[in-house]
């Protein structure tokens, strides 16, 4: 199975490869969404993690207690139809291609599972439709 | 054959055949254009997108003592009042006063005059403040006060240039991120934007001008408005293909048309990131079918209508292009720019243009729109004049 996470690593375990410890330690693909990883800094990682569900769980605990903070409850983009006037700009921006237009219709669609939460989007908006939840 | 007349006697009978240009493109290949012309009536066509050069012109009524105004703001954005005393001219681009003291700074740096012509169409109450000039007949000095547009005389839309006939699409071929009228343009080729709808945009069906003029009744932000010039920028003379459609910015046209009467669904503020404030609007134009030659021309697909791709990475008035893209091209999503893939997005709402040409076909279906005859031809010699610096003669021999 995935789960989405938001790491937040103090300056001390900045160090760590965490990234190579989930796929040694528990057989999980790591895939880094966003990273903001600076020596000396607090760090923060947003990972879709992929493997066993034990061992997903056993993941976590395991990054609990080296001390790096895990938050499941996810930054998300949201898009209010009511605003959106469906031009499409923020379309071009969307690196995954999580928003764009149908083919038929030019209406925008949001495919909340290819969001990254990079945020573009946002300030591109010319109605301002487009926020985060936090 | 047809006249506006017969056309307007079964506009009022609710008998006239009302398409959306939509449907004269889907279903020109199966019927044939001389069978289109003999069925059909009016073909309607939409547009919904940025117009920057749009503006309101607000008649207060006259206060007690009366004033005559040399400066304004309404909600801080600054109106231009140099006509009789309590007339307005308010643009859409018109940045807030920083100077005023209403709301907090970063949410009113995105408001312009757009976002006030949009509260007072969805009948919200506007701030205004008005300094006199304090003349004999005119000697207040100050006034401040809530409009909206119940509580005005005139207000009405008169836009210099909108629904431009063709636009460009704009790239970033330099090494940092551009906040243009075309929204953010990434670096190193990053996205590109397009800004008209192609062939389903008003001016493309009628590529020559010839059954749209002066005095043509359109549907603007959901009242009634009307052709009222030339658009500034109105370009004509623009290079065209074979179907005369311009591979370019070709005409523009004045609009003008009431906005108490308009509905703020369809006229929208909003605001392009670093680059500043624009009236979003919808804007209908009706095309009768007078004869077969009408049909042809809104018969023109978007694989047949091109735009060029312009680098805005060097800002001078003629920039760099990288050639032409088929709006079949830039409505796929992806166009090929020196051999690379690049996203393409539109500016325009190619959905909410079409819900206009419905919204028109709707009202000439209920008999409440009505066509008029063009007063005048729109003029089909002007160049694009460049504006460079002169010096009077007599100033040089000093």
């Amino acid at each position: 199975m995935k789960k989405r996470v938001t790491l937040t690593f103090p300056k001390r375990t900045i160090q760590m490869p965490v990234a190579y410890r989930l796929a040694k330690d528990f057989n999980i693909a790591a895939n880094i969404i966003r990273a903001q990883v600076a020596p000396n800094q607090i760090g923060k990682l947003v990972v879709e993690l992929a493997g066993d569900i034990d061992e997903l769980d056993a993941a976590i605990e395991w990054m609990r207690s080296q001390g790096i903070q895990v938050s499941t409850a996810n930054k998300e983009i949201y898009v209010d139809e009511e605003v959106c006037v469906d031009c499409g700009l923020c379309t071009g921006v969307c690196p995954t291609e999580a928003l764009n237009l149908a083919p038929d219709t030019f209406k925008l669609n949001f495919t909340r599972s290819r969001c990254i939460v990079c945020e573009q989007c946002i300030p591109t908006c010319p109605v301002g439709a487009i926020s985060t939840n936090l | 054959m047809k006249t506006i007349d017969q056309i307007n006697d079964k506009i009022g009978k609710k008998r006239a055949v009302v398409w959306t240009v939509d449907e004269v493109k889907t279903k020109v290949a199966e019927l044939g254009i001389a069978k289109i012309a003999e069925l059909v009536d009016v073909i309607t066509t939409g547009s919904f997108e940025p117009m920057e050069s749009s503006g309101a012109i607000l008649n207060l009524g006259h206060t007690d003592p009366p004033i005559k105004i040399r400066s304004c703001t309404l909600d801080g954005v600054p109106a231009y009042a140099g006509f009789g005393a309590v007339d307005l001219y308010l643009g859409a681009t018109q940045l807030v006063d920083f100077a005023g003291e209403i709301g907090d700074g970063d949410e009113r740096k995105e408001r312009g005059g757009a976002h006030v012509i949009a509260d007072l169409i969805a009948g919200k109450g506007v701030t205004l403040r008005a300094i006199g000039q304090g003349t004999d007949c005119y000697p207040r000095a100050t006034f401040d006060t809530t409009i909206t547009k119940d509580s005005i005389n005139q207000f009405y839309l008169y836009n210099p240039r909108n629904l431009y006939q063709n636009f460009i699409v704009g790239v970033n071929g330099g090494d940092r991120q551009l906040y243009t009228y075309l929204g953010p343009l990434q670096p190193r080729l990053g996205n590109a934007v397009y800004s008209n709808t192609g062939a389903i945009s008003p001016l493309l069906n009628d590529p020559d001008l010839d059954v749209i003029g002066i005095g043509t009744r359109i549907w603007l932000g959901g009242g009634i408005g009307y052709v009222a010039w030339e658009g500034t920028q109105h370009f004509p003379l623009q290079k065209r293909g074979e179907n005369r459609t311009p591979i370019g910015p070709g005409a523009t046209l004045a609009l003008i048309g009431d906005a108490k009467q308009m509905d703020p669904n369809w006229v929208r503020g909003c605001y392009l990131k670093n680059y500043g404030p624009s009236l979003m609007l919808g804007v209908g134009v009706p095309i009768p079918v007078l004869n077969a030659d009408v049909v042809a021309r809104c018969a023109v697909q978007d694989r047949d209508i091109v735009a060029p791709i312009v680098d805005f990475s060097i800002p001078r008035r003629v920039r760099p292009t990288f050639g032409l893209v088929s709006y079949e091209q830039l409505k796929s999503g992806k166009i090929k720019i020196e051999g690379r893939t690049v996203r393409v997005a539109p500016l325009a709402s190619i959905y909410r243009s079409r819900q206009v040409a419905i919204e028109l076909k709707n009202a000439i279906d209920r008999g409440e729109f009505l066509l008029t005859e063009a007063v005048s031809s729109l003029p089909r010699d002007r160049t694009f004049i460049p504006q460079d610096r002169r010096q009077m003669p007599s100033l040089l021999e000093d």
